[in-house]
């Protein structure tokens, strides 16, 4: 995917979320946002995912670029695939539904064939059994897996995972980031924010530093993994890499 | 239950039907004369179309207070804020005003000069029709709050959910914030809909010959009591308890699901 920041602004009251901020990569299929909490990562993927319009700037992610009217920009939505850190299932719709639903409504797919998908993905992610079970049946490693075949089902241009795994325990942290890890290596085009470097650094081929609302440093893994440039990049790596 | 209670349940259950019947018992002898069934037999025809014209109006106000209802979730909710202001005034001001004046302000002052003629031009009874109108409109501006109530209720994070699969605006509302907030502010629309039955019975002031109307003037013309309060509390009972049972089994079934 390739992907073309300008100026973008984005302010909420009186802080602002993103200042100005701006990005171009050329060619990548796993881009990796990290950053400190509070940074701008989460406002950046909503811009990127079409769920918040900024106030200034320009947003072009692949040939699309993002306008403010609702049609084109459900449009876009309908194009991408949003997972969010708190999983948000619809809770009154059992597993599979909430996967078949937006394909036949959104996608005009006929029952059986949104069945048919949805029952391939929770194949494929080990869900088969808990299909009928409602979200508050699962386990929070199980909702995020459900969250994200429901983004995956039609086959998105783009994934987007907004701290997919900041809800959950270790063991089912490693469940869900495994996934997301075949996913990437299955070709899918995916943007994610983390707070696990280790998995950034295995999954990314580019990882973008966002603080302060702006992009402080965005180079391949290795380079800014191993030798970060800009000291607020640094002093967070120093201290996130200590324990 | 322990033995204990099971005792204790058996003697305050004698205890309460015991003074049930010693207070009947008093009621019916002060009344000084004999109950007298065949008065209100006589009547028959005229109860009978009153409870159904009850019925009509009640299911015709239900539908009309849906209508309404949503009419005044989805003002609250305008993007425009004088849309919002106006909705929230007259919300305000239907409820906290009678729904007796609303009824005889409605009808006298407003509605009958601007449509009796017309309506009964085409042969409708304009009473009933305005007072299904007015009742809809008491109705609606309660069913209202509930329904923005139960909306409200919804976290942004289901909003954002159902906007990220590519869900239209109509179908975030259809298929996402609905079925949930329905099911919350079910007990509460079951309540408003129970009252909405009994206020039916206001629409005799308007002179709407609906069950209340007509077992009024049966007792009036007869000199009816009992005979004519007693049915006249069935037939109410016969309306309403089908809305809260039906209410209590849904909210039992939602319950059960989440």
């Amino acid at each position: 995917m390739k992907l073309d920041l300008r100026d973008v602004t984005k302010v909420f009251g009186t802080t602002r979320a993103l200042d100005e901020l701006s990005l171009q990569i050329p060619e990548a299929r796993v881009l990796v946002l990290i950053g400190p909490s509070g940074g701008g990562k989460s406002t950046l993927l909503r811009v990127l995912g079409g769920l918040e319009v900024p106030d200034q700037g320009s947003v072009t992610l692949n040939e699309h670029r993002l306008n403010a009217d609702p049609e084109s920009l459900q449009a876009y939505r309908r194009r991408n695939g949003f997972v969010f850190q708190q999983f948000n299932l619809f809770p009154h719709l059992n597993a599979r539904r909430n996967i078949t639903l937006p394909l036949e409504k959104v996608h005009g797919h006929s029952p059986e064939a949104a069945r048919a998908l949805a029952d391939q993905s929770l194949t494929r992610f080990g869900l088969l059994d808990h299909a009928t079970k409602l979200p508050s049946q699962l386990s929070g490693g199980q909702q995020q897996r459900v969250g994200i075949a429901r983004a995956i089902a039609f086959s998105p241009e783009v994934l987007f995972l907004d701290e997919p795994t900041s809800a959950l325990d270790p063991e089912m942290t490693a469940e869900v980031l495994e996934l997301i890890q075949e996913l990437a290596e299955a070709g899918q085009d995916i943007i994610l924010s983390t707070h696990e470097m280790g998995f950034a650094r295995a999954v990314a081929d580019q990882v973008a530093f966002v603080a302060s609302g702006q992009i402080a440093e965005s180079n391949p893994p290795q380079a800014l993994f191993n030798a970060p440039v800009s000291p607020v990049c640094q002093r967070f790596l120093s201290r996130v890499m200590r324990y | 239950m322990t033995r204990r209670q099971v005792i204790a349940n058996a003697v305050v259950a004698v205890i309460l039907v015991a003074a049930f019947a010693v207070f009947c018992t008093l009621v019916l002898n002060s009344l000084g004369r004999p109950v007298d069934w065949s008065k209100a037999w006589a009547y028959r025809e005229s109860l009978w179309r009153g409870w159904t014209v009850t019925l009509g109006i009640s299911l015709a106000a239900l539908l009309g207070s849906i209508v309404f209802g949503l009419a005044f979730l989805l003002g609250q909710r305008s993007r425009l804020p004088v849309v919002r202001w106006t909705c929230r005034g007259f919300l305000e001001f239907v409820r906290d005003t009678p729904l007796l004046v609303h009824l005889l302000f409605g009808y006298f002052v407003i509605f009958a000069p601007l449509l009796s003629r017309p309506l009964a031009g085409i042969g409708w009874d304009d009473k009933v029709l305005i007072g299904i109108v007015l009742l809809s409109m008491f109705a609606g501006a309660y069913l209202g709050e509930i329904l923005r109530g139960g909306v409200d209720s919804i976290p942004a994070t289901q909003w954002d959910a159902a906007r990220a699969v590519g869900f239209s605006p109509f179908q975030v509302y259809r298929y996402v914030i609905f079925p949930q907030a329905l099911r919350r502010v079910l007990p509460a629309i079951a309540g408003l809909f129970v009252s909405l039955i009994k206020d039916s019975s206001l629409l005799n002031v308007i002179g709407v010959s609906e069950y209340f109307y007509n077992t009024k003037n049966f007792i009036s013309r007869s000199y009816a009591g009992l005979e004519g309060y007693l049915p006249l509390t069935l037939g109410y009972l016969i309306l309403t308890l089908p809305v809260a049972w039906l209410a209590h089994w849904l909210e039992r079934r939602f319950r059960d699901e989440t």
